[in-house]
């Protein structure tokens, strides 16, 4: 089995477990200055978080070009008249509800 | 309501109830153009991903006069918001459901809902957040209710790490570029489509919200009724997830 090498920190002590809790506001630009900072430090020492990176922010994008598909014409028809139904029923009654006050 | 004031004469109702039927009577023509033949209307794909909302001004005042409509029982005015929105949710509500023919259900009641309780939208989140929310939690609702869903235990796709905190198994392979060279871009969103029914619903909805349509984590938060702390965490679980299930597709290790 091979020797395992140590696990790279940065000079603040962080861990790639550490960093892979700060990716989603780092892909963001919403971390600190600081942790940034700390962030890319640890990038330039550990090439398997760079791996870790490019994926998790393959995935990010992968579900964002997921393609807007429009409302298929049957449904947008069926819904329609379901309301329309809904509605003038609604009509119907209060209709009938004037009519019973005028009289 | 009270239903003693239909059985006796009640001048005050009895002049409520004609005032809506008078205004019922005016409505009554439901205007049957598609929203595809207005481009006033028509969403483009583009303006899709950046959210729902008409960012402009007039477009602001145009809905600020819709939600008015809505109020007082306008009939075109729901129309006119079915073509403006209908498309929008009922994207999300299949991509929470997974399944067209509920989607269709989840569209219709949220549309019917809006019609009845227009009144209670104060106006504190934009309207398109109102919509979001009404979609959300009856595409959640469904799926309490149909025991369908197919979410299975993240642990095994989640990333691994060592006592130390160093990655368990190494090397990480990066996979991105494989993964176009391997699969088309439809076949990638299959899976992905695949992975995504996997997840707990309420993953599934902070996921669709954020990645699919482009809302931010405070809007993610109001529509779904978390924290933003909270949308965050599960947004996270749900995309380490995902690429867990992406790694795992291509051979490689989800760790």
């Amino acid at each position: 089995m091979p020797k395992r090498t140590p696990a790279p920190k940065t000079p603040t002590g962080k861990t790639c477990k550490q960093m892979s809790a700060l990716v989603l506001d780092y892909v963001t630009d919403r971390l600190s200055p600081r942790l940034t900072r700390e962030f890319e430090q640890h990038l330039r020492i550990c090439p398997d978080c760079v791996n870790f990176l490019n994926t998790y922010k393959k995935t990010v994008s992968v579900a964002g070009s997921i393609s807007y598909s429009a409302i298929p014409a049957k449904v947008r028809n069926n819904v329609l008249v379901f309301l329309r139904k809904k509605m003038q029923r609604i009509l119907a009654c209060l209709v009938y509800l004037a009519s019973q006050f005028t009289s | 309501m009270k239903q003693g004031c239909f059985d006796g004469p009640c001048q005050k109702d009895k002049e409520t109830f004609m005032s809506a039927a008078n205004h019922f009577v005016s409505q009554t023509s439901f205007s049957a153009a598609p929203a595809a033949s207005s481009s006033r209307t028509a969403l483009r794909p583009t303006q899709a991903r950046t959210g729902i909302s008409p960012r402009r001004s007039n477009t602001a005042a145009a809905e600020a006069s819709l939600i008015t409509r809505l109020k007082a029982g306008n009939q075109s005015a729901l129309e006119e918001a079915f073509n403006l929105y209908s498309a929008k949710l009922y994207n999300i509500a299949q991509r929470i459901l997974g399944e067209a023919a509920d989607a269709e259900e989840v569209i219709q009641d949220v549309f019917w809902t809006v019609y009845r309780k227009a009144k209670s939208f104060q106006g504190n989140s934009q309207f398109s957040t109102w919509l979001y929310r009404l979609t959300v939690n009856t595409a959640l609702g469904k799926i309490r209710r149909s025991k369908k869903n197919q979410e299975v235990e993240y642990d095994e796709f989640l990333p691994k790490f060592q006592k130390d905190g160093h990655h368990l198994i190494r090397p990480v392979i990066d996979w991105s570029d494989t993964l176009d060279e391997k699969y088309a871009a439809q076949e990638i969103h299959i899976l992905l489509g695949k992975a995504l029914d996997q997840l707990k619903p309420l993953d599934k909805s902070v996921i669709v919200l954020s990645d699919l349509e482009g809302l931010s984590d405070k809007e993610i938060a109001v529509t779904v009724g978390l924290t933003v702390s909270a949308v965050k965490t599960r947004l996270h679980r749900a995309r380490l997830f995902l690429r867990g299930k992406l790694a795992v597709q291509l051979g490689y290790s989800a760790a």
